[in-house]
């Protein structure tokens, strides 16, 4: 994550945003953030958080009811202009012209960013080659895939060099070896144009894969910010569920078989590393270790070294699922998105015909 | 000043970009462009036919009723280029490209004039095609090329008006369904309270009243004069500049709904 000096400038502030849609929904509801420059930034949220909303509102398609926004430098409200010459935007939606070939999408694009001819072409097949769609540019977007229009779509959002680039949601509804695919551009992204990424998601894996930093989100609110690690930190640590048998066998070196289960967990938490330790319902131990790794053989070394006997033992490392369910009390739906997002879809190519 | 200069070169070339999107979209729809060639055709074969004995009753302005009708045939195919060509916007809307466009450094007024650009330059290739089929078809017009390119200024200015209109009602009704009944509710009663299909003396007096006003009449008088009888040139520049006006004031209107709309 190696942020030198002039990394870490705040590219993006965000104080006390609000944004209440006409009718009274509140869709965001008060969020506060900063994203520094060269960094790939996540919102985290479950269906109807106020991603998108929060995007809008920072890209200037918005105006936030109240709060501030500063990106690049400009206020959101006050010079909308300057802020959308600097950033790049790729929405929710698949917004390609399918009646345009690859090429052309891409040549409106950079002309709608005041590019001249030779920059664009130069560019166009700079991010062509990226998403590896150079083959098929000439194509028509008609006979492009989904997965393909959405690379198509993430390259004009490229084009003209945008310092921060703006992705929502962008992997909704692909399969998974195109989801994999996109998160390589995403990286490679960063390392080849140093661009700042802020993106929205409700693959969690995706925003642990991804992000340097998250914001999880929930009706309108972050409840929960930092690194993917630091939230799984904040949490307690790994989880270790052992299962351990008192027999009557003598023990090794003189020590001394601890006394019931009292004695069982002092001695547990005189583990290096051992946080905290409680017995289950069905008789197992859980412990919150630092460094499950390292905790489990010491787990094991100190059962067998007063008498005892190990039967299972399994270490977990909390996922951000862990984390959002820690936070919410809900755990993020993975499947719902996708749905909502083919009905959607085949609904618009049916309206179409 | 060099800088005013300089914000209405970029507002010209951002309307010309998001224009040349519809003319691209426009090249690569083959069905449109066989409808275009198709539909004046039927038209004026069809209506010509049909109503070619209302040109024997006495006190009808032409001498055949084909000759009178081009002018109506024009006014036609306008209105609906002009009406559906503001409409496109919907789609653009619920597609996601609404919001590329806006997401770009282009002057937000740049999306409702380029697709009204992308209109004008439509109605005036649709109106030449409209023109050559006629004059095939043995239609009689009085005064030659300069008022071929008359008619077809008449009509660029008044697809730009329905343009304009349509444009406004987009940026407020979001539903396609909802936006296709209103268009419908206002085309046809335009079209069938103007004399663009019979003369004016052929109607009931209430409709003729309606007529008068309607604003179709500032397109379909002039260029019925440029077909029939000739140059009429206070007509025609009444015309142009009440068309003018209110397609420029309708573009604005279009642009400030928009705006307010994305608030
Ligand atoms: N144009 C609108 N008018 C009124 N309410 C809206 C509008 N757009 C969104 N909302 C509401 O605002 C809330 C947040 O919506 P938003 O689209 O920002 O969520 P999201 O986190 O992007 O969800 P998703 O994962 O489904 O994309 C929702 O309750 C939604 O119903
Ligand atoms: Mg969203």
């Amino acid at each position: 994550m190696g942020m030198d000096e002039q990394n870490g400038q705040p590219v993006i502030s965000v104080t006390d945003l609000v944004k209440e849609y006409r009718g009274g929904v509140r869709a965001v509801d008060g969020v506060t953030f900063e994203v520094r420059r060269g960094e790939n930034f996540g919102f985290l949220g479950p269906n109807g958080a106020g991603k998108t909303t929060t995007i809008l509102t920072l890209i200037t398609l918005l105006r936030p009811t109240s709060g501030r926004a500063v990106v690049c430098g400009h206020d959101v409200v006050a010079e909308p202009d300057r802020v959308r010459l600097r950033i790049g935007y790729v929405s929710q939606d698949i917004a390609v012209d399918d009646t345009l070939t690859g090429e052309e999408n891409l040549y409106l694009q950079g002309r709608l960013y005041h590019l001249d001819r030779e920059t664009i072409a130069r560019r166009s097949r700079e991010v062509l080659e990226m998403v590896d769609l150079t083959a098929r540019a000439r194509d028509l977007v008609m006979t492009y895939s989904g997965g393909m229009r959405k690379r198509l779509d993430i390259a004009g959002g490229l084009i003209h060099r945008p310092e921060v680039l703006f992705l929502d949601e962008p992997t909704l509804g692909l399969d998974v070896q195109t989801r994999r695919r996109i998160w390589d551009y995403i990286r490679l992204l960063r390392e080849r144009e140093g661009i700042t990424v802020f993106m929205t998601t409700h693959y969690m894996e995706e925003a642990d894969q991804l992000c340097d930093r998250i914001a999880i989100m929930d009706h309108g609110r972050i409840v929960a910010i930092g690194t993917p690690s630091e939230l799984k930190a904040g949490i307690g640590g790994d989880l270790l569920t052992v299962d351990i048998t008192t027999g009557r066998r003598g023990t090794r070196d003189g020590g001394v078989q601890p006394d019931g289960d009292g004695g069982l967990q002092d001695l547990l938490l005189t583990v290096p590393g051992i946080k905290q330790a409680s017995r289950a319902s069905d008789g197992r131990w859980v412990l919150v270790a630092d460094r499950g790794e390292e905790a489990a053989p010491a787990v094991l070394e100190a059962v067998g070294r007063h008498g005892l006997r190990v039967n299972y033992l399994a270490m977990k490392k909390p996922t951000l699922d862990d984390v959002f369910l820690h936070y919410t009390g809900r755990q993020l739906r993975e499947d719902e998105g996708q749905e909502d997002f083919s009905r959607r879809r085949t609904g618009l190519r049916r309206a179409r015909m | 000043m060099n800088s005013t200069a300089r914000s209405t070169a970029t507002l010209l070339s951002d309307t010309w970009w998001v224009a040349w999107r519809e003319i691209k979209r426009f090249q690569r729809q083959k069905v449109r462009i066989v409808m275009i060639l198709v539909q004046p055709f039927i038209w004026l074969a069809l209506m010509g036919n049909m109503f070619e004995r209302m040109a024997h009753v006495p006190g009808f302005p032409a001498d055949s009723y084909l000759d009178y009708m081009a002018p109506g045939v024009v006014t036609m195919v306008t209105l609906f280029g002009g009406i559906f060509g503001g409409m496109s916007i919907v789609w653009d809307r619920r597609l996601g490209y609404l919001n590329k466009l806006l997401a770009a450094p282009i002057a937000r007024s740049a999306v409702v004039s380029g697709k009204m650009l992308a209109v004008g330059l439509q109605t005036a290739m649709q109106v030449a095609i409209i023109f050559v089929i006629a004059m095939l078809m043995g239609v009689s017009f009085r005064t030659g090329p300069l008022g071929a390119l008359m008619v077809i200024l008449l009509a660029v200015l008044l697809s730009l008006v329905f343009a304009g209109i349509s444009l406004s009602f987009s940026a407020v009704i979001t539903s396609h369904e909802a936006l296709m009944a209103v268009v419908n509710f206002m085309t046809m009663p335009l079209m069938f309270t103007s004399n663009a299909m019979m003369p004016l003396s052929f109607m009931p007096s209430w409709l003729q009243t309606i007529a008068k006003l309607n604003p179709l009449s500032y397109a379909i008088n002039p260029m019925r004069s440029l077909f029939l009888t000739g140059w009429n040139v206070q007509e025609l520049l009444t015309g142009v500049v009440v068309l003018a006006l209110a397609g420029l004031a309708l573009g604005l209107v279009a642009t400030c709904l928009f705006r307010r709309s994305l608030a």
